[in-house]
């Protein structure tokens, strides 16, 4: 079977919900209200007539008209009259302007008006034709019960037929609704993925709807890519700038030491070369530990590490590289709770910061390595300095990748120090943030504790 | 003094280059140039050391070192690869090789590593209830770790000890920084500054301050060595 497009099925659905609801109402309406009332009016009329007929044929027409004048005198809801050949009536209190159209029939109902009445009364009768031309009819009127049974039940029809109607009105408005919002969700999605990247899903009501909250999710997901895009071309644009000058500084060393006749000189420029190609080896190192640490690998290493203890090992490892640069490293380690962690990662990511610390931040005499906790189910890893520290306006550009200040763009580096401590701390689920220290510069590696329950 | 080494890389230059090198280091050097020959020639317990491509076509060479560890062959493996992150290396380590060296690698740092690899294969099932390291007039005593040259004891911080004691294991022989970063600091990661130089000096001067003749010498281009005499 051939698939309805889901507008139309959205709308068949809500038609049949709309018809179900109020068959559902109807017949319990009905079901509340109906004796069967009409059932017992038609066996009433069907012996009445059986009756009256049976006189006719042993009396004839002039027994059954007596018959019917004296049963007239005292019953108000009887309605007959015996009809000659000619459509004169013979006898009876029928006054029907229609008699050439009544045929031989079984019960029916309609409305007829009587001598006495003013106005046609709802009735059931049945006709009856005798051989010889003469035709009965004969019924009774409805009491009001039953009329009003009668009303109400056309009533119901009449509601049933329009309850259909407003039901396919409304099913088609809702389909054409939701139609419309899908349309448009489409339409911006169509026009992402022929690659402007920039369109977005609408958003109409304030996002409080379903329609909303998906538009609303689509846009924080392009948003993402947009920004992932964004930092992977300034990434190969970086990359490949970045490793010009390096491979330059290489090309030229090679040139001189294939022209030199000082062999001196030669093994000086050749020592270069080689520091120069170690230089690029560790920043490539670097650039696929930080595309790791994005993508999330490394998670099934990490280990409960004690924050303290990590601080302690770092602060020791460069406690006399520091002394040597005139730099007193201090340690402050307050209430240290346990995180889940890979540890060579965290280190590295620390010992960029102290290098960057003893780097830039030497003149101020003082770098401080500190844990402390940082708001609910947070700590924070920091090193902090007393040097000329980063202006507020140009934090964003130390953190990017291959980002360098130009205060420091004569200083050793590729600019990558900062981008791997930020992977780091967002491949454990936290960030680095640089602060003001005032003096200096605060870097702060904000991780999540671990919530487990303390392992025995 | 040479030793047999098995050599498992496919790239021919760099078989070539690390053959000859080995060769004036007076190793014997066999070389198989794909994953099967060298599984088959990994399996003879005749090598004093494999070292091993991780790269091979077809074929992880991590699932040789573990066919070697599964069939109970001991010989110590040294994993080459330009499978950089620490994670890579982490993972080669755990998959039962001893050692891991990064593509591209200086030669010296490669000599270094074999050598040392090939010291503890020695060592291996020998003197394990060692007490007592003499490197020349220098003696560590390992279980009260206490440091004396010429009966003069020397105060050393627990870091500058381990230092002093991995130094001592190898001593005559070169040990490059980044060994002493994995061995002494457990940090598989390139600091890519001199942190490890100020750790040495402070070292040597506690050592060979006062002394005529220096013990912990610096050998250019490729890293430390403690005088063996």
């Amino acid at each position: 079977m051939a698939r309805l497009p889901t507008t139309a099925r959205i709308a068949a659905l809500s038609i049949l919900l709309a018809l179900l609801s109020n068959l559902a109402l109807i017949g319990f309406i009905h079901f509340r209200t109906h004796d069967d009332a009409l059932g017992a009016l038609r066996q009433r009329v069907s012996e009445q007539a059986d009756v009256l007929a049976d006189l006719h044929a042993s009396g004839g027409r002039w027994a059954l008209a007596d018959a019917i004048n004296h049963a007239l005198r005292d019953d108000s809801t009887l309605i007959v009259a015996l009809v000659d050949g000619e459509g004169r009536v013979v006898a009876g209190n029928l006054v029907e302007t229609r008699l050439a159209d009544f045929h031989s029939s079984g019960f029916q109902t309609g409305e007829l008006r009587t001598r006495h009445g003013t106005r046609p009364k709802e009735s059931g009768f049945v006709v009856r034709t005798f051989p010889g031309g003469d035709m009965l009819v004969s019924g009774r009127s409805f009491d009001e019960r039953l009329t009003l049974q009668r009303t109400l039940e056309r009533s119901l029809f009449v509601a049933l037929a329009l309850s259909l109607l407003l039901g396919v009105a409304c099913g088609l408005l809702i389909a054409r609704y939701v139609g419309q919002r899908v349309g448009a969700i489409v339409d911006a999605v169509d026009e992402i993925g022929e690659g402007d990247l920039s369109r977005r899903a609408p958003v109409l009501g304030g996002g409080s709807d379903a329609f909303d909250r998906l538009s609303a999710r689509i846009n924080r997901m392009m948003d993402r890519i947009a920004a992932l895009m964004d930092e992977l071309r300034v990434i190969t644009d970086s990359l490949a700038h970045d490793l010009r000058s390096p491979v330059g500084r290489l090309r030229s060393r090679i040139e001189r030491a294939l022209a030199t006749e000082d062999d001196a000189l030669r093994d000086q420029l050749l020592a270069g070369v080689l520091e120069e190609a170690d230089a690029l080896t560790r920043m490539l190192t670097t650039v696929i530990e930080i595309s790791r640490s994005e993508a999330m690998a490394g998670r099934q290493r990490f280990a409960r590490i004690d924050p303290a203890a990590l601080v302690g090992e770092l602060a020791e490892m460069y406690e006399p590289l520091a002394e040597e640069a005139g730099v007193r490293l201090q340690v402050d380690v307050a209430s240290p709770q346990a995180i889940m962690g890979h540890r060579q990662l965290l280190a590295q990511a620390m010992s960029n910061l102290v290098d960057n610390a003893l780097l830039h931040g030497a003149s101020g005499g003082c770098v401080t390595l500190s844990t402390a906790p940082a708001g609910p189910g947070m700590v924070r890893l920091g090193v902090s300095d007393r040097g000329p520290g980063i202006a507020p306006a140009d934090h964003a550009e130390a953190l990017r990748r291959f980002g360098r200040l130009d205060s420091s763009r004569s200083a050793p580096g590729a600019g990558l120090g900062l981008a791997l401590a930020s992977a780091v701390a967002h491949l454990h689920g936290g960030r680095l943030e640089l602060d003001d220290a005032r003096p200096g510069l605060v870097a702060n590696i904000l991780l999540p504790l671990d919530t487990r329950p303390a392992a025995s | 003094m040479g030793r047999k080494i098995l050599l498992i890389e496919d790239d021919a230059e760099t078989a070539g280059y690390i053959t000859k090198g080995l060769g004036e280091q007076g190793h014997v050097v066999d070389h198989a140039g794909d994953g099967r020959d060298g599984l088959f020639l990994a399996s003879d317990p005749g090598y004093d050391l494999v070292v091993l491509d991780r790269m091979l076509p077809g074929l992880d060479g991590l699932a040789i070192v573990r066919a070697m560890r599964a069939a109970g062959v001991p010989t110590p493996v040294l994993i080459l690869s330009a499978l950089a992150s620490l994670d890579q290396r982490i993972e080669g380590l755990d998959g039962g090789s001893d050692d891991y060296l990064v593509k591209p690698f200086a030669f010296s740092e490669l000599i270094a590593r074999v050598n040392a690899l090939l010291r503890r294969a020695d060592g291996r099932g020998g003197d394990a209830t060692e007490t007592r390291l003499v490197v020349g007039p220098l003696e560590i005593d390992l279980l009260g770790r206490v440091v004396r040259r010429e009966g003069r004891t020397i105060d050393l911080k627990p870091r500058e000890y381990s230092l002093l004691e991995y130094l001592a294991r190898n001593a005559g022989r070169v040990v490059t920084r980044t060994m002493l970063l994995e061995q002494v600091w457990d940090y598989h990661f390139d600091p890519g500054t001199n942190v490890i130089d100020v750790h040495v000096s402070r070292l040597r001067r506690k050592l060979d301050d006062g002394f005529e003749m220096p013990l912990l010498q610096t050998v250019r281009g490729a890293g430390y060595r403690l005088a063996a005499a």
